[in-house]
Formats: C-alpha cells, sequence, structure tokens
C-alpha cells in the first residue's frame, strides 16, 4: 500500500510524541530499574476482588452487563462516588452531579474541547502534568505558567496573571501531591485561589488523582469542597487507587457545564465500558475501599521513605528533592547548567530511568529537573537505582559545565515571541 | 504624561532582527502593564507618531492594530486611541440571574465554539419513550441482549483474571495491546480486508474513531461529504467540529457516486463518510461499481474515505461485497469496524485500521484523549478472537437476526398503504418511507398511546428532508415483541394519517422559517 495521499489538520503538529512515550519503550527492558513512568504498583491491585465481583455482576445482571449504558454512567457506581467523595475528598456531589470518564484523561480532553478555541489562555502551575498539556494542545491554547512554590501557586503572580490575561479560559490546578512535583497546596492558597477565580470570573479545573494517598497529617479540603459548587471543574480517578487498566475515570461540574460534558462524551466514545463500571459499582458496594487504601498509602509511603533516603544518602551537593507527603512522585533539581535531558541518556546506558523535567513546563526550560516515581519499584529495586542514577549525577555534576545545558534555558526573544503569539 | 498631545517616549533599535512595529507594540505594552499609560490616557495619533519616530505610518497602524488584539487598547471616533480598563471582569455587568454580592462564572461566556448539538426535544421524548417498560422499542439499534455470549466471557474474565492476574488491570499501550492487533489483523486478512497489526489502532468503541478523524482532520469550515441519511450519531461529531456538511442521497445501489463526481468537480472536501454495507439507517449495500468509482473519485481529487463498517458480518442473505478497504489501493481509505454488534457493546472495544503515517497521529490523538483503550475488555476480545469463540459466534447471530428480520417483514406486509419499504438483507434495520407526509410530533403521540418507540428519519440527515421516513430496527425485541410492536407502530401512522391536522399540505413545501 502507498504513502497516504492526504495530510492531517494543523493541529495534529502541535502533538509531538511526548518524551515520556519513547522513554517508557526503553524501560520497558527488564533490566532497566525504571523511576519514569506513574504505573501503580500492580501487586495491590485486587484481583481476588475482581474475580468475585465479575462472576457475580455477569450472573446477576446478565446480557445487560454488556449491553449499550448511558453516557451519564452507572447510577449505582456515581452513588458509590457521591459517597466515596464525602468520606475521602470532604465534598458534598449528588449522583446527578457526576460523569463516568474513560480515565482522568478523558475529563482532560473534553475541558479542553468544551472550553478551549485556538488561542485561548490556560492558567496552570509551574511545573504542570504533561497529559494536561498534551490533551489542551489539542485545542491550540496558549499556557501561562504560574510560579508556584511548595504551598501551591503564587497568588500574588496568579492575581497579576490573570489582570494582564486576555483570554483566560481556566486555571488547571493539582492541589494535592501534584504530578510532577508532589507538592501540596496550603489551605489558604486553596481559598485565595478560589477567591482570585471568583474575582476574574475563571473557572477552576480541578485534577485529583492523588488526592486519597496522603502518607500522614491531616487532609486539606479539596478546592470542589470549599467551592459553593459553581466554579471549580473537579476530576478524579481510580487508576491510582485501584487500578488503571479499568480505565474509570469521573468528572464533576456544575450543572449547566455537565449537560455539556454530557454531550461532549456522547460524541467522544459514546460511554464508558459497562462491564468495567459494573465491576466496579459491585467492588464498591462489597469491600471497603478505605482499608484497601490503608494498604496501598503505607506501600507507597514505605517506598517513598526507601527513595528519600536513599537520594539523601547518594546525591552530590547541588541537587534538591522535594519531600512529598503522598502520591507517586518526587522532584529532583540539578543545578541550572545541568541539562537532564543529557543526564538520561547517560542514566539509560546505566539501566536506570526517569522523566527529565522540562516536559512539565508548557512554555520550555528548567531543563535542569527530573522527576522521580517512587511507587512502582519494590524497595530494593528503587535503592539499587537510586545508586545508579546518583552515579550518573556525580560524574555530570563534577565534569566541566555543559554548555549544552545553556541552549535550552529561556532567553529573551524566546518570550518576547510568546508574548506576541 | 497626561495625555496623548504629548508624544510618548520610544526607543527604536533599528539595526535589531524584530520588527519596527513590533517594538513599537513591546514598548507601549510595557508601558501599560507596568501602569505608566493608566486607564484612558490617549495614545498619540498614527501619523504623529510616525512622524515623531521617522516611520511609516502603515507601521504605527499595524502596532494600534497588534494592540487592540490583545485588548489593551481601542480605538473610539472622535476620542482617538484610548488604553483600555485594565480587566474586563471590571467591565462585566452583572446579569439577572446573579445573586446579590456573589460573583458567579457565567459558564456560557465561557465556553469554546466546540458546541455538541442538544439533542431535538422530540427525539428526547422518544428516546425517553423507549424507557417506559411497557412500550416496545423499535427505536435503538442495540445487539440483543439474549445474544450476549454471557458464558465464554464469564469463563474467559475468570481464567484472565485468574491465570495472567494483575498484568490485565494495568496500563496498556496507547495504540493496543500487540496480541489483540494481531488477532484483530488476523481476522480481517481472513474476510479479505489486507490489514497488518502495525495498522490497526483498538479505540474505545468506533464512535471514538469518528471523534478523532472529527477531531485531528477536520477544521472548523471544512466541507464533509456525507450520505444522505447517514448515521445518526456521526453526524452531530462532524458539525461539532465545524464540519460543513455536503449530503450525498444513497438509493438501493448505495451513495449516488455521480453525484459525488460533479461535487467533487467543483468543490475540496476534507473527507468523505461512509458505511457501504448495510448503511444505517437505509440498509442500502453499496454495489461493486459504486465502491470502484468512489475510490477511483476519491484518489484522483485527493479526499479521505472514511469506511465505517459495522454491519458487514450480519449478513442473512446476497452475496458478499469487497469492503473498500479490500478494493483500496491508494492508501485512501481509513477503514472503522467495531466489536458492538458481534460480540458486544458493553466492552467499547472498536479499531480503526488507517495507513501507518496517519494512524500515528491518530495515536497520540488518542493518547491525549483517553491514554488507552480499557485493558481487561482488550484481554478478552483478543482471547475471544484467538481461541476461536467469533465464527461460531457469528453463525448463530445470523441465523438468530435473520429469524428477526423476516419477522418484521412479515409484521410490516400488511402496512403496504402507509409504509413503503424493502427488507434488508443484513444489518439491523428497516427504512421505511411514508407514503404521505406527516407531522412527526402528532406520530409520537399516537405512538406514545399505542406503547411503541421508532427513530424518526429526520434525525438521519443534515437537512430536512423531502419525505418522511422512519427506522424501525429488528435486532432488541423478540419476534413476539417485533410482530407486537410493528402493529402498534402501524396503526399509531393509520391513526395519525387519519388525523387531517397531522398531514402536510402535499404540495406546498417546507414554510419558510420566519
Amino acid at each position: 500500500m502507498t504513502e497516504p495521499t492526504f495530510k492531517l489538520a494543523r493541529r495534529m503538529s502541535r502533538l509531538r510524541a511526548s518524551e515520556i512515550r519513547e522513554i517508557l519503550k526503553v524501560t520497558a527492558r527488564p533490566e532497566v530499574i525504571s523511576f519514569a513512568g506513574g504505573l501503580p504498583a500492580p501487586e495491590l491491585f485486587p484481583v481476588e476482588e475482581l474475580i468475585e465481583v465479575s462472576t457475580a455482576v455477569l450472573r446477576q445482571q446478565g446480557g445487560s452487563a454488556l449491553q449499550y449504558s448511558t453516557s451519564e454512567g452507572d447510577p449505582r457506581l456515581r452513588a458509590a462516588i457521591a459517597d466515596h467523595m464525602r468520606h475521602c475528598l470532604g465534598a458534598t456531589v449528588q449522583p446527578d452531579d457526576i460523569l463516568i470518564t474513560s480515565g482522568s484523561q478523558q475529563g482532560l480532553d473534553l475541558t479542553g474541547k468544551l472550553l478551549l478555541d485556538e488561542g485561548d489562555e490556560v492558567l496552570c502551575e509551574s511545573p504542570t502534568y504533561l497529559g494536561a498539556i498534551q490533551a489542551f494542545n489539542a485545542y491550540l491554547p496558549s499556557y501561562i505558567d504560574v510560579p508556584t512554590d511548595d504551598d501551591g501557586m503564587d497568588l500574588d503572580a496568579l492575581d497579576t496573571c490573570l489582570a494582564r490575561a486576555r483570554r483566560a479560559r481556566f486555571i488547571y490546578v493539582i492541589p494535592d501531591f501534584q504530578n510532577p512535583s508532589g507538592r501540596c497546596w496550603s489551605l489558604e492558597r486553596r481559598k485565595g485561589l478560589l477567591e482570585l477565580a471568583r474575582r476574574y470570573r475563571v473557572p477552576v479545573i480541578e485534577d485529583a488523582p492523588y488526592s486519597e494517598l496522603r502518607f500522614h497529617g491531616e487532609p486539606i479540603p479539596s478546592l470542589r469542597a470549599l467551592d459553593d459548587g459553581t466554579s471549580v471543574v473537579f476530576l478524579g480517578t481510580f487508576s491510582k487507587i485501584l487500578c488503571p487498566g479499568l480505565r474509570i475515570g469521573w468528572l464533576v461540574a456544575p450543572p449547566p457545564l455537565l449537560e455539556r460534558y454530557v454531550l461532549a462524551k456522547q460524541g467522544a466514545d459514546l460511554h464508558t465500558s459497562t462491564v468495567s463500571q459494573a465491576q466496579l459499582a459491585a467492588y464498591l458496594d462489597r469491600y471497603d475501599l478505605e482499608q484497601r487504601l490503608e494498604n496501598v498509602r503505607e506501600t507507597y509511603r514505605h517506598r517513598r521513605d526507601v527513595m528519600v533516603r536513599a537520594l539523601e544518602a547518594e546525591l552530590p551537593a547541588g541537587a534538591h528533592i522535594t519531600r512529598p507527603d503522598g502520591g507517586l512522585f518526587l522532584w529532583l533539581e540539578l543545578p541550572d547548567r545541568i541539562d537532564s535531558r543529557s543526564i538520561l541518556e547517560r542514566c539509560l546506558k546505566a539501566n536506570v530511568a526517569a522523566v527529565p523535567g522540562g516536559s512539565f513546563f508548557p512554555n520550555g526550560g528548567h531543563e535542569n529537573t527530573m522527576r522521580l516515581c517512587f511507587a512502582s519499584m519494590p524497595p530494593e529495586r528503587i535503592i539499587e537505582g537510586v545508586r545508579r542514577l546518583a552515579r550518573v549525577l556525580r560524574e555530570a555534576m563534577d565534569g566541566r559545565p555543559n554548555p549544552a545545558a545553556r541552549c535550552h534555558r529561556p532567553n529573551r526573544s524566546d518570550q518576547a515571541e510568546r508574548l506576541g503569539d | 504624561m497626561v495625555n496623548g498631545d504629548k508624544d510618548v517616549e520610544i526607543l527604536i533599535d533599528r539595526s535589531s532582527q524584530i520588527p519596527i512595529y513590533r517594538q513599537i507594540v513591546a514598548r507601549i505594552e510595557e508601558m501599560i502593564l507596568g501602569g505608566r499609560l493608566p486607564e484612558g490616557f490617549k495614545l498619540p495619533p498614527e501619523r504623529r507618531l510616525a512622524a515623531s519616530l521617522e516611520v511609516n505610518r502603515s507601521t504605527v497602524l499595524a502596532a494600534y492594530r497588534e494592540l487592540k488584539g490583545l485588548g489593551l487598547i481601542d480605538s473610539h471616533v472622535g476620542r482617538g486611541t484610548l488604553v483600555r480598563a485594565a480587566h474586563p471582569a471590571t467591565d462585566h455587568q452583572p446579569s439577572a440571574g446573579d445573586a446579590p454580592g456573589r460573583t458567579q462564572i457565567s459558564w456560557r461566556q465561557i465556553l469554546g465554539d466546540y458546541q455538541p448539538r442538544i439533542p431535538d426535544p422530540l427525539i428526547r421524548d422518544l428516546l425517553s419513550l423507549a424507557e417506559r417498560p411497557d412500550v416496545i422499542s423499535l427505536a435503538a439499534g442495540l445487539p440483543a441482549s439474549e445474544l450476549m455470549p454471557l458464558e465464554t466471557i464469564r469463563g474467559l474474565l475468570d481464567t484472565l483474571l485468574t491465570r495472567v492476574g494483575p498484568a490485565v488491570l494495568q496500563h496498556s499501550p496507547t495504540e493496543g495491546l500487540t496480541r489483540l492487533r494481531e488477532a484483530i489483523s488476523r481476522w480481517l486478512v481472513s474476510r479479505g480486508i489486507p490489514c497488518r497489526s502495525d495498522e490497526v489502532l483498538v479505540l474505545s468503541g468506533s464512535q471514538q474513531g469518528l471523534d478523532l478523524i472529527a477531531s485531528e482532520l477536520i477544521r472548523a469550515g471544512d466541507e464533509v461529504v456525507v450520505e444522505e441519511p447517514s448515521y445518526i450519531g456521526a453526524l452531530p461529531v462532524l458539525t461539532a467540529s465545524g464540519a460543513r456538511l455536503i449530503s450525498v442521497p444513497v438509493d438501493g445501489e448505495g451513495m449516488r457516486t455521480d453525484m459525488l463526481a460533479a461535487i467533487l468537480d467543483r468543490r475540496r472536501p476534507r473527507l468523505i463518510y461512509t458505511l457501504p454495507t448495510f448503511q444505517n439507517p437505509s440498509g442500502a449495500v453499496m454495489s461493486l461499481e459504486r465502491r470502484q468509482h468512489l475510490l477511483e473519485l476519491a484518489a484522483r481529487h485527493q479526499v479521505p474515505v472514511l469506511e465505517d463498517d459495522p454491519y458487514s458480518e450480519l449478513r442473512y442473505g446476497g452475496a458478499r461485497v469487497p469492503s473498500l478497504r479490500a478494493l483500496d489501493s491508494t492508501g485512501v481509505v481509513l477503514y472503522l469496524g467495531t466489536f458492538s454488534k458481534i460480540i458486544c457493546p458493553g466492552l467499547r472495544i472498536g479499531y480503526m485500521v488507517a495507513p501507518r503515517p496517519v494512524l500515528q497521529q491518530l495515536v497520540l490523538a488518542k493518547q491525549a484523549s483517553d491514554l488507552h483503550t480499557n485493558t481487561l475488555g482488550q484481554h478478552l476480545v483478543e482471547r475471544f478472537i484467538t481461541e476461536g469463540h467469533l465464527e461460531p459466534h457469528l453463525t448463530g447471530l445470523r441465523t438468530a437476526y435473520s429469524a428477526k428480520r423476516d419477522a418484521m417483514a412479515r409484521a410490516l406486509a400488511t402496512a403496504a398503504d402507509v409504509l413503503r419499504w424493502q427488507a434488508p438483507e443484513g444489518g439491523f434495520y428497516f427504512w421505511c418511507r411514508m407514503t404521505r407526509r406527516i407531522e412527526l410530533s402528532r406520530l409520537l403521540g399516537h405512538a406514545a398511546d399505542a406503547g411503541v418507540a421508532f427513530l424518526p428519519g429526520a434525525s438521519c440527515f443534515a437537512a430536512e428532508p423531502a419525505e418522511s421516513y422512519v427506522r424501525l430496527s429488528f435486532s432488541f425485541p423478540t419476534e413476539t415483541q417485533i410482530a407486537e410492536g410493528v402493529g402498534r407502530f402501524v396503526e399509531a401512522v393509520r391513526c395519525t394519517a387519519e388525523d387531517p391536522r397531522a398531514l402536510y399540505p402535499e404540495a406546498a413545501g417546507t414554510p419558510p422559517l420566519v
């Protein structure tokens, strides 16, 4: 067969193969210790329980468990999620406020589809989740990355950005144990964000895949819990707390918007797998999710401890890490002159992998950072992987400044061009 | 600086690479954002600024135009060019619906250009009618629940979870599981459709294929050729992406390719969307000659063809016609398939077969849309095909659906006075033309009274059709329900036909919308 005789629309050109995609291909080799992917640990998946509920669901519901179903989602599952949000996330929502999505990635895509036109502005944390950038990129927005510290966005900076933005469509944040930085927003910053969002009438998209994975300390209410129900779209998922393969996430939106989401979802894939939804609803009905979460948190907390201790012992001076209280990721910051892309190349030769941090900044820069996932590997592999990584870093940092790193630094002409876009 | 009567101080670097107008924009922007030029400040007239900077007036015009585009300045006739207020929020007048003292997000203002079509209220009424337990639904194209391979799936699920374990619950590649892509390609090849496994993209149902193509291939204002009538679920996806639809009629031999030829001589559509085999809703099968003509036209005019093929395995009579993909020698066809009608829809597993470069782009788009299709469902379908369950299952389906089709044909045989139809050789639907044009809302009322639901034909057209059609689906109800449901429906049509208010005046046509 010959080459296709047609070209795809321009927006496709913005969708470049993500770095993570390429890295993950390499890290599939068994000898590689990978801190790159955000894969939850498979040994924690509730396999036995799913065998039991699957049999029960097919026996009780028969053919209807395999049939088409509504775009909004299984009513039992929506009710169970409303319960979960009340108990675990401190937010009161009604089952009717919920749309089941095919993973929370679909929630991001539908958000872009509904709210973004070419040239619109998305305000986001710096850094922010790469998958969200990819989902939004299809709709050709520009990004305003708001300076962010360990307590969340710098609210003065956000205020300035909102005042200057001409076409701000929404503020996208991951307040709990952010991907990639592991940071968690303080209560004050959350309240301040909502105040600004209301003042400027710009909605907030709250992406919360890691909120249930707090290792210690008191949970901080979600933005949805703090909001009056009008300005926040909440995205949740079972991918990190149960298993990702079922592809079940959910979305909570103010009613006029939710109706649009449902229609967009219908156009996108009609509905999420009936079987997966029924399995999950039955699981949540029969088993205690909270008890399971205890186990997941304990495992990940231990792995975080192992990784943090190993890094503290092995890293050369000048490298800094975050010490997240939850989630899957921690963030490594290297001296300015170090280019983490070249570090990755050396890491792969040493059979260890992580994600260069530059990909998480939609406007570029910050090439001296890396994201490490501490959740996927068992403790002994974490220790060995950190040892390999640290060896690469020591060699690189003791050496002469890497001139290549300079090329990736943002400079004034880059910024001017972005302003003009 | 109080007023634009004074010159604004702008330094221009004539040796710089940056165009002069951009330098002017940058300087003024800086002064506005820095607060040095306050709200309402009057900028110097273009001519004066041009003179003082010793640049062409058009350069200043371009700079002012860009500053307006940035929302920083506004021109007012008689008052000149003024710096705008700091933020549009301060311009906002609270609307009547706003609670006093509380700021509300106006979602209506925030929504972008993508506007999914809100279903016609009549269609909504019909769908809710179909939910009533006493109603026999001939409306939706659901496969029969009693024909779902429940036991096989239960067994496979148990085996997969027990033997393969956690991997079936983990993330999987965006393209789809390699084993499933191989199984699909082997199966397609066995049906005469050439396909390599690396040309297969596994989808979360074939609807996702429509959505990915619509959002990646089509830009607002692009034209797309659709059949008339066409699949009800495709039209809103295409129009929501901003496509303008060009309808080509379907007759007993499928799409009228002579009319397509005339269209392609004059216009440049981005896509031709067709369901060539057992078309939904008309049941038509495109003839071999038309297929070849279509491919020849598409290749000559460089317009990709999206072949949507959910029903071709459900043939109850007549000779098999090769798919467009099988006949295509130029790589112009994107082939869309699904297991929804032949295994079950609840797993949401479909697939697209496309030339590699297109496929690679669609993989990225899919990754951004939902990362990947649910892993357990993919394993199930792979096992279903590889263990040899599909062929015997299909044989069973053809027998059962063929009997249902015959039941509907028998029931409709008595309705020749009000309905004209041809029994389809495959698929799920009878497409019936009303001998008289009747008003849908009246028919709906009578059908609700009689306890039967149907799909009004108009929802399958991009524009209001000249004649009244209905689509009756025989796949979901039992043979007894089909006989009873068709009886009720014909009764409802007769009642409506006798109701003089329900008839359109024969030759008057559609009154203009005023």
